[in-house]
């Protein structure tokens, strides 16, 4: 889901007076709640990073989303996150037959290989650059990232 | 015939709108690749897609030719525009986005590489028969050989650096004396700048027009002359104020030009849009450099033909032919451009930040390229160029007319720009007779 559909979404349901909808697409959960509602809105975590949610403006009909959207399940205070440093497409495994690099709950050390970001058929090792738990994969498997795209959350 | 359905647009700032505007009305998808520091760019929002390919400095991002064309690959583009300055005339990245089926949106590698060498497009040039400033054949290897040259072609002369351009590696020499010194530092100069010692050398006109022919070839073997723009008004060898035609070119003038930008075109198997640079003094016009991409200043030369030279690359690099100019071709008009920078119109320092008030002028014979908006940040990485100004009118008196008004009516609040310097220019008597040279701004008062 984009930015430019999820603000259509925002559009929809503002016109149509919907009290609240939610979607789950692709890794990607999105409730929204209409003007109404006594609750404030809480967008679930977003696989997405340039359609920042604190970037939206007012679109004509509110709901409103709030800058800093406090988290129902986990706070991501205190979060480490590894960002893509190339263009490219994501892999969690070096090949498809083998397993995953790393999973959720998985311990890493500094320099550990995390993923494969290929680009160009050059397969670049992604390493951790610090300590720490996996706690979220943010991509796909074969997904395309830019830079600076949210990969891997690691508790310290 | 290539398919293009998916255009990547290597580039920023009004070019990039530009190109993705030509797109849509072609009804090409488009995808934009941007640095950290252009999130919020104008042509990132109109764009079908867009990529983040790295930091804000031009290096990690717009110059970086491995995350270009990863952008390309992981959205499916099939072609590269690749705009003005950047990559627009890397002969390198040409070859890359060729040899990974991507169609460049320009020339031949082998056309940029050999035009991009100023020596070696001088040697080109005097074989097509056109007409070179007096000056050294190829690169001056020794101080002596400099000195031998400049006997011969007379004094005052120019060194150049082989690889340079854009008014960069040069140092003028009034006599001998100056020599020897100007010889080793524009040779170290040009080493660090442009990774090339060489420099030639070249009689140096004292007070010339910079004319310049805008060309168009295509891939069944149409080379076509457009026209000439003269952009005179310069400062450092920045370009100022562009127009078109020229008020000292006349009908027989503008066929010799056109004649001799083709014949030199014709003789590299010149494709897509190009612009051979000539210095023009006392009816004299001489080859200076070519310009292997798009301009700054195409929309100048748009409205005197009524053509769509960006919509233009694109048909011909999908191997269409090129739109026949009406024959006989007439420039019709007259337009005028003026380069709207974020900077002070008194001391030329760049003015970054972020624009409070944005209000473009417009009415009758106005256009305005821009990526600018209310409320945009203006990032302190790129060049100061934040919109482009363009008026059209019947005749010149008109276009200075158009362009006093639509320039009282630019309102720009938040950031200095150089739209009061394009406002006294245009109340200047000799910019008003048409009597002006390179040297203008030099000799300019406030």
């Amino acid at each position: 889901m984009n930015f430019k559909e999820i603000v259509e979404l925002i559009e929809k349901v503002a016109e149509l007076g919907i009290a609240e909808v939610e979607i789950e697409q692709a890794g990607t959960k999105l409730r929204i709640q209409g003007k109404e509602s006594p609750s404030p809105v809480m967008p679930a975590t977003f696989a997405v990073p340039q359609a920042a949610v604190a970037a939206v403006p007012a679109p004509a009909a509110p709901p409103q989303l709030p800058a800093a959207p406090p988290q129902e399940e986990e706070s991501d205070a205190g979060l480490h996150i590894i960002t893509s440093p190339i263009v490219g497409t994501f892999y969690r495994s070096p090949n498809p037959e083998s397993d995953a690099f790393v999973t959720v709950g998985d311990h890493v050390s500094k320099g550990k290989v995390l993923c494969i970001i290929e680009a160009m058929k050059l397969m670049n090792e992604i390493e951790s650059d610090i300590d720490g738990e996996i706690v979220k994969v943010f991509p796909q498997n074969g997904q395309p990232v830019e830079y600076g795209e949210q990969l891997f959350a690691v508790r310290i | 015939m290539v398919n293009i359905s998916k255009v990547l647009i290597a580039n920023r700032g009004e070019i990039a709108l530009r190109v993705i505007l030509a797109c849509k009305e072609m009804g090409l998808r488009t995808v934009a690749v941007h640095s950290e520091a252009d999130r919020d760019a104008l042509h990132v929002r109109y764009a079908d897609e867009d990529v983040c390919i790295g930091p804000a400095p031009s290096r990690q991002s717009y110059l970086s030719i491995s995350s270009i064309i990863a952008a390309a690959e992981i959205t499916g583009a099939d072609a590269i525009h690749p705009g003005y300055g950047f990559l627009a005339e890397n002969a390198h990245f040409a070859e890359i986005a060729n040899e990974c089926r991507l169609t460049f949106i320009g020339p031949s590698p082998e056309a940029i590489r050999l035009m991009g060498d100023k020596a070696k497009a001088r040697e080109m040039a005097k074989k097509s028969g056109v007409p070179i400033l007096p000056g050294s054949e190829g690169p001056v290897r020794t101080h002596m050989e400099a000195i031998e040259v400049s006997r011969t072609i007379g004094f005052p002369v120019i060194l150049k650096a082989a690889a340079g351009g854009g008014g960069r590696g040069m140092r003028i020499c009034d006599a001998e004396s100056d020599l020897q010194g100007a010889f080793d530092t524009a040779r170290s100069e040009a080493e660090r700048a442009f990774g090339s010692a060489d420099v030639y050398v070249e009689k140096y006109l004292e007070h010339p027009r910079h004319i310049e022919i805008q060309i168009f070839g295509d891939h069944h073997g149409r080379i076509a002359a457009l026209g000439e723009r003269e952009c005179s008004i310069q400062r450092r060898h920045q370009k100022l104020i562009e127009e078109s035609p020229s008020p000292v070119i006349t009908e027989e003038l503008r066929q010799q030009m056109g004649e001799a930008a083709v014949r030199l075109c014709r003789a590299v198997n010149y494709v897509n849009a190009g612009t051979i640079e000539f210095l023009f003094q006392d009816g004299q016009f001489y080859f200076m450099e070519m310009n292997t991409r798009i301009q700054v200043e195409h929309p100048v030369t748009e409205l005197v033909t009524a053509m769509d030279l960006v919509k233009e690359q694109i048909r011909v690099a999908s191997g269409e032919p090129l739109s026949a100019p009406p024959t006989p071709f007439h420039l019709r008009g007259h337009a005028m451009e003026f380069r709207i920078n974020a900077e002070d119109p008194v001391t030329f320092a760049p003015n970054p930040g972020r624009i409070r008030e944005f209000n473009c002028p417009g009415g009758p014979g106005v256009r305005v390229d821009t990526a600018a908006y209310r409320d945009y940040v203006i990032p302190p990485h790129y060049d100061s160029m934040i919109a482009k100004l363009i008026v059209y009118g019947k005749d010149r008196e008109e276009s200075i007319a158009r362009g006093r008004r639509a320039l009282d009516l630019f309102i720009i609040e938040g950031v200095k720009t150089s739209i009061p310097l394009h406002r006294k220019i245009l109340d200047d008597p000799r910019f008003i007779r048409g009597d002006i040279s390179t040297r203008f701004m030099e000799e300019f008062e406030w």
